[in-house]
Formats: structure tokens, sequence, C-alpha cells
């Protein structure tokens, strides 16, 4: 540790001491270790404590809020460098079509740019003209949002752009990914890359990228090809790529991202919420490919199982912070959550009855189902749905009290829509096989469900680790995704092998070396350390490692 | 058995816009909601009658408001939810009621709809917050009232049996039957309609009538119908800008005590 106690501009990097503990930390639940942590509140800054940390090759983990679920910012020694304090929203756009953007430091937490958005009002200190007139010009425009809608809305925009989250809307409006247009990445050396959607692709699988401090990026993509699934597992790839790509999903092993520019879209003129009962599982299934067939306006389609109905209703009955939690019919084995947005009550009644048609026939009944259209009963729904995992990992808690091994155990996978029938059937085989108890919800609209093992023992949580493991390969036959929006971090690196090879992996690893060649930056994340090491040692033999380009 | 709900529409956001002129609130009818302790009310009506149609009985649900023509949109998502019917008293004879006057109006709603064994009634509104209506159309109907009803415990031919509220607590109280209740917001959530119930309420028929129409005494209505007139409304101006009071604990106990004496 070089740099302890110095001033990097004004961010100090300090010693990490008991005060920080909650730093060491994210929502897996997984606990790291680190030597010294900074507060960083401009791009600037992050220059100079990367500057100051890269001559000893210091191991950095970049943190926005902590609230992601595959431990990308435990920290695995070294320093936290932790951008909580770059929270500012630093202009808006408009461009020629009226579409709006709006410029951010990676730590403006989404629940604050909803909130801005929706009065149409942001702290504006320091703010250019062209992006005070955009503010202006947004006080008589129709409503704008930020589509990406990960249940957890306090992550930081940062966080949600490294690990490519995406959420229910996903469905309807992609991942991050497709609403991120520009962002600026601080690379290891303290020098940047600014990267604008459209304005660097690559030529095939090679890209070449030059720096704002002149040095020349010769990037060789991966070979592999990415499922034809909703995906978050490793680095983006595909010929003739558009490089903000690349980083988006990188889980913080390429840079740090400092800046970004979020295309917004115009909210919708109704937003209905329907929650849909069946009594047999097989017919949500149906259910749903007929939904994904006929419905137009479907911005969302989740799944809440029988357990995960049932976890609510034991928290209902006994916790009074659930207590005014609408209860699920009694009859009701699963739910189908579809979230219309449409842009006329005429369009969303029409809406309305092909869903009431399409359950009959799936074996549902239109009867057997809450339509939400005003703002009340909408956020019923909204604490419906947020209350399964919130309850599941309270649960988690209490078991975890009496053996401290058991820890929380979430699937984030995805497959193809043809196989949505046969990755259920394989959880469902599986999981009562091994005799383990499980809840399920999520994104069924996208084939991605999050399956949670409920250990109660420390066995338990081992098999199902095991479990896991084993439906990491199927779905990789399947031609699915190991992670679909958690990104791998470092809980799922394992997966990540499986699904890709090791071949895939170590050129994965060269990509990381071009922007990092000393692998200081997200240790741990998408590769084992010792991969790295004997891939940059191999380099050092052919006189490479640091070469980057020039 | 007939009940009948009376709900109002009021602003769904809390800052109630108001008339300068009459002093009355704006009603535009943007971002209208049934008044939440009214739709608490009609879930007790809808469980009632889901209790009692198991037993056999059929059991008529209607939802009667005053109001503007776009109250009839509140109306339909009503029947939406399980009532039977609706009455809409709309008419510009009836702006700028009082309590008393919305009393005379709703009793002909109630003569039109066809006398009922039991009124529920949310125990206030939102936006008014007087706490009126319900007793003063038990006293207009000639009906037993019991307000701040907490939980409706059983309702048999001829009497309700209810936990409500009171200065002294709650109590266990017995109402022969045709009464009005007046209903807390914790005696029940209102339910979410179904797909069936929403499509079935874009046909429904929601009666809209005049004040001819439901027979009402033209003294007895409206602004020139109230014996009570709002002289004034108006949002509390803020008050004088806080002092932050910085410094190490001495120096803030020190201001703190300056403080305290300057005021007291």
């Amino acid at each position: 540790m070089a740099a302890i106690d110095k001033h990097a501009g004004s961010a100090r990097i300090v010693p990490l001491t008991r005060e920080h503990d909650d730093y060491l930390h994210d929502e897996s639940r997984s606990h790291g270790e680190a030597e010294s942590i900074s507060f960083p509140t401009t791009e600037g800054e992050i220059r100079a404590v990367l500057r100051a940390l890269h001559a000893a090759g210091t191991p950095v983990t970049v943190q926005g809020a902590r609230t992601g679920l595959a431990a990308g910012a435990v920290p695995h020694g070294g320093h936290v460098l932790n951008l909580s304090r770059m929270n500012r929203v630093l202009g808006m756009r408009r461009d020629d079509a009226g579409a709006y953007f709006a410029r951010v430091q990676p730590g403006v937490i989404l629940s604050e740019l909803r909130k801005n958005l929706h009065a149409r009002s942001f702290a504006t200190e320091g703010w250019d003209d062209a992006s005070l007139q955009a503010l202006r010009a947004l006080a008589d425009a129709p409503e704008q949002i930020f589509p990406t809608d990960p249940t957890e809305a306090s992550a930081c925009l940062g966080g949600m752009a490294a690990c490519n989250a995406s959420g229910a809307r996903s469905y309807a409006h992609g991942a991050m990914r497709q609403h991120v247009n520009a962002l600026r990445l601080v690379l290891a050396t303290g020098d940047v890359l600014a990267l604008r959607r459209g304005e660097q692709r690559a030529c095939g699988r090679h890209l070449t990228l030059v720096t704002e401090g002149g040095t020349t990026l010769e990037v060789e993509l991966p070979a592999y090809e990415m499922p034809a699934c909703k995906n978050a597992s490793g680095y983006f790839v595909e010929d003739d790529m558009d490089a903000i790509d690349l980083v988006i999903g990188s889980d913080g092993t390429l840079g740090v991202i400092s800046e970004l520019e979020l295309a917004l879209v115009p909210a919708p003129a109704v937003t209905w919420d329907v929650s849909c009962f069946f009594t047999v599982e097989h017919d949500a299934l149906d259910a749903t490919v007929a939904m994904r067939h006929e419905l137009g306006c479907a911005a969302a389609i989740e799944y809440f199982d029988g357990a995960a109905l049932d976890v609510l209703r034991r928290q209902r009955a006994e916790s009074t912070a659930f207590s005014s939690l609408v209860e699920p019919p009694a009859d009701a084995a699963c739910c189908v959550y579809v979230e219309l947005q449409c842009a006329s009550e005429d369009e969303a009644l029409a809406e309305l009855a092909r869903l009431g048609a399409l359950l009959e026939r799936a074996g549902g009944s239109a009867e057997h189902t809450w339509v939400a259209r005003t703002e009340l009963d909408r956020e019923a729904l909204t604490f419906f749905r947020h209350a399964v995992p919130e309850s599941v990992n309270m649960l988690i808690d209490e078991r975890r009290r009496i053996d401290p091994a058991i820890t929380k155990l979430g699937s984030d996978m995805a497959v193809p829509n043809e196989r949505l029938h046969e990755v259920m059937d394989l959880y469902r085989t599986t999981i009562s096989e091994a005799g383990l108890e499980a809840a399920a919800w999520g994104h069924i609209g996208n084939n991605h469900l999050h399956v949670n093992i409920l250990p109660r023992s420390a066995a338990e949580y081992a098999a199902g680790k095991e479990l896991f493991a084993r439906w990491a390969r199927a779905v990789t036959d399947m031609g699915g995704a190991v992670s679909a929006e958690h990104g791998v971090g470092k809980l799922k690196r394992d997966f990540l092998e499986i699904m890709y090879g090791y071949q895939a992996l170590a050129e994965m690893a060269r990509v990381k070396l071009v922007f990092d060649p000393r692998g200081q930056l997200g240790r741990g994340n998408l590769f084992d350390e010792e991969l790295l090491d004997s891939l940059r040692q191999a380099g050092a033999l052919d006189g490479d490692a640091e070469k980057g380009g020039a | 058995m007939h009940i009948v709900v009376c709900v109002k529409a009021v602003p769904a956001s809390t800052e109630v816009k108001m008339d300068p002129v009459t002093n009355t609130i704006v009603r535009d009818g943007g971002d209208a909601v049934v008044n939440p302790f009214d739709a608490s009310a009609l879930e007790l009506a809808l469980r009632l009658r889901e209790e009692r149609r198991a037993a056999g009985e059929d059991v008529r649900v209607s939802v009667l408001s005053m109001g503007i023509p776009a109250t009839e949109r509140l109306l339909r998502d009503c029947i939406a939810r399980g009532a039977t019917d609706a009455l809409l008293l709309s008419d510009r004879a009836f702006a700028g009621a009082d309590t008393l006057a919305t009393t005379h109006a709703l009793t002909c709603g109630m003569c039109e709809l066809g006398m009922p064994d039991l009124v529920l009634c949310g125990k206030m509104a939102v936006d008014g917050d007087t706490a009126q209506i319900g007793p003063e159309l038990a006293g207009a109907l000639d009906m037993a009232c019991v307000a701040d009803v907490r939980t409706l415990m059983a309702c048999a031919n001829d009497a309700v049996t209810v936990r409500a509220g009171g200065d002294a607590g709650v109590s266990l109280v017995e109402a022969t039957l045709p009464c009005v209740l007046t209903v807390a917001k914790e005696a029940a959530t209102l339910r979410m309609p179904s797909i069936a119930g929403v499509l079935a309420a874009e046909h429904a028929t929601v009666d809209v009538r005049g004040a001819a129409e439901v027979g009402a005494d033209a003294a007895r209505i409206g602004l020139a119908g109230s014996p009570t007139q709002v002289v004034r409304s108006f949002v509390p101006e803020q008050q004088a800008a806080g002092v932050e009071v910085s410094g190490d604990a001495i120096g803030q106990a020190r201001q703190l005590v300056r403080i305290i004496g300057e005021v007291a």
C-alpha cells in the first residue's frame, strides 16, 4: 500500500478501519477485505486516486450503492473506490428529434433520478446553458422517465451500467445497455476513455480505441457467440459491435465509469398492472407464452410461484409491517403479473379484453385477477411484488441466526423463449429430488426466474449450490445465460466458465488486460485471480503484458 | 337487502386547490379519486353481500355520489369492483353545497334508488374533514347512526353489530336497521377489480340525474341552500425560516439557551 493517508486531489485515500465495515459487503451478503478507501466526488478525484494506486499495482474495487447481488462490489484486498458521493445530475440534452438525455455521475440513485424527472426539478448548479435550455423545454414536454426498473430503486446508475441491470420492464424496454448513450471510463492508469454510442465500432472482432491521453488500445474481442436471450454473463461481444457495449456489463473490470449519458423516454399515457392467479403452474406457463404472442402493450410479465405466495401469506399474518399487504386468493397456486403501458384508455381496455380471453383459454380466469388502475392500487401491487424478495431475505436471515453457514442462494439464469417449459420442469424435478425448499419469482416474460433455495441447514445450502452448478450446465445446453441481470461478479464466476469454457474466459481476461494491464480493477470479478495472474505472467514473458498499445 | 354506499370524489393529491372567489374547493375532475374512507365503506358493503349471498340472500349494493360529470368515471370503477349499480347527482344547481345541502341532495338520491336497509359512508372526507354527512343523513332519513366504525361484527335482517371508536375508546354497538354507519379507513381495504369486472363495468349504466329529476328542493341545495358559508380558506403561510445551530457542543448549547431565552 503505497498511497495510504495521501491526498488524491481532495479525495483522501484513508486506511480502512472498523467504521468502514459496511463497505466490505454488499446486498449479496458476501464479505471481503481491504486496506484503504476513498470517496471521490469528481472525475478528477477518481483519476488522482487511480494514479496514486497504479504505481504499486494496488487492487481497486469500485463501489456504488452496494445493492448488487453477485458480490461485484465486495473488495478482494487493496482499495475500495466508493462512488456514492458522485451523486449529481450534471446536465441535460435535447436532440433535434426531441429526445431527452440526462448526464449523471455514477453514484446517482435511481429513485432520486425518478423523483427529479417526475418533478422536472434538478439541482442545476454548474449546468451549462444548453442543459438549462433543455430543462426549460422539459417543463412543457410530456413527462420523461428512465425506463430501466430493477426492483431495487436504491441502486445507483453506475452500478446498474456496470452489471447491465434490467428488471421487470426489460421485457419491453430492454436492459440498461439500451439506455446508455455515452459514458466516460477512467482507466487504471488515470487516463480517460470517452465513448459515445455509434462513434467507436469494432471491425469484425477487433476494436481500436484512443484514450484522451493519446494511448491507443488494440482489443481482440473474444470469439464466442452470446446466447439468444437476456444476458449479463461476461463481456458483451459481437461482430462490428459498438465499443460502449463492451464496458456496459463489464462488472468494474475494465475501468471506472465516471459519467453516463442516459436516454430518457416519454412516460406512457396509461399504465395498468394486472395480477393473474392460477391454480396450476403449467397453466401459468401456457398463459405466459400466449401473452408474448397476443399482447402488444405488455411492458413486464412477472411470476410468483406458490411458495413465494406462501411466504407472503405468512409474512402478512406475522408481521405488522406487512399487514397492509393485499392477500393472495386462498386457492392461488401462482401468479403472473403483467404491466400494460398503453397510449390511451381505449387501447388499455382492448388489451385487457385480449388478456382476459387468453387467460380463459390457458386455464386461468378473467375473474381471478386484480387490475390496478389507480395510483393507490398500483402502489399496493408494487408493495406486493417488492415484499416477496424482502420476505425471503428476512426468512434466510432468521435461519442464518441458527446456522451461520446458511446464506442467500438465488439463481439468475435465463433461457430462450422455446425452453420455458423445459427449464421449469428442470427446476421442479431437481428441487423435489434434492428435497429442498425453494421459492421462485421473476421475469418470466424473458424466461428469467430467480429460483431461491431456502436452506434449513448448512448441508442444504451445499446441496443448493450443487444444484445451481447443475442448472448452469443444463441452461447452457439450452442456449441460455448463467446470469441474466445481476452480473457475474464473484459469486457466478464458476458458472461463467461452465457457460463459455476456459478458452473464452482466457480471451475475456486478455481483453481486460488491454484496459487494465496490471489487473488492478475489480479483482475476483468474472475471472479467477490465478487466471489473470498467469496470463499477465505469460504476457510479460512475451513482452506484451503492459503493452496496451501506444 | 339494499345497501347504499355514499362516495365522494376527492383530489388525488393532498394539495387542494381553492377557488379564491367562492372559497370552495376547485373540483375540475383532474386526478380525482374515491375518498379513501368511502372506499373502505364500499369494501364492507361488498363483504356483507358475499356473506349473505353465501347464505342464499340477494344483496344490492348501490353507490351514490353528488359531483361533477367526471365523477361518473369513479362510479364506474366502483361497479368494476363489485357494486351493483350507481347514481350520480350532477347539476350546476348542486355546486357549492355545504354538508346540509349535500345531505338534502343525497336524501333525494336515496329516494330515487329505493330506500336502503343500510347506508354506509366514509367517516369523513380527506378534503373537507367535516365528518358531518353520515350523521346528517341519519337525521334526514330518521335512522340510527353509528360513527367511526372500525369493525363490522355481524349483520342480521333487523340489526347490525359493530365496533366503533369514540371518546372513551372502542365500543361494541348494536343498531337496529335501517341505519347509517360511518366507516373508519382501517375497517377494510377496498378490493381491486378483476378483468371481468372492468370490462363489464364499461357496459354498465351509471345513472346521472339533475336536481329537478330527483325532486330536490331548489331552496335547499347548492351554495344558495347552504346555511354555512366559507368566509375564507387559505394555505397557512410558512412561518419564519429555521435557525441553524452549529459549532461545537458547548457553542450549540449556548446558542440554544439564548434562542429559548428570546422566545420565552
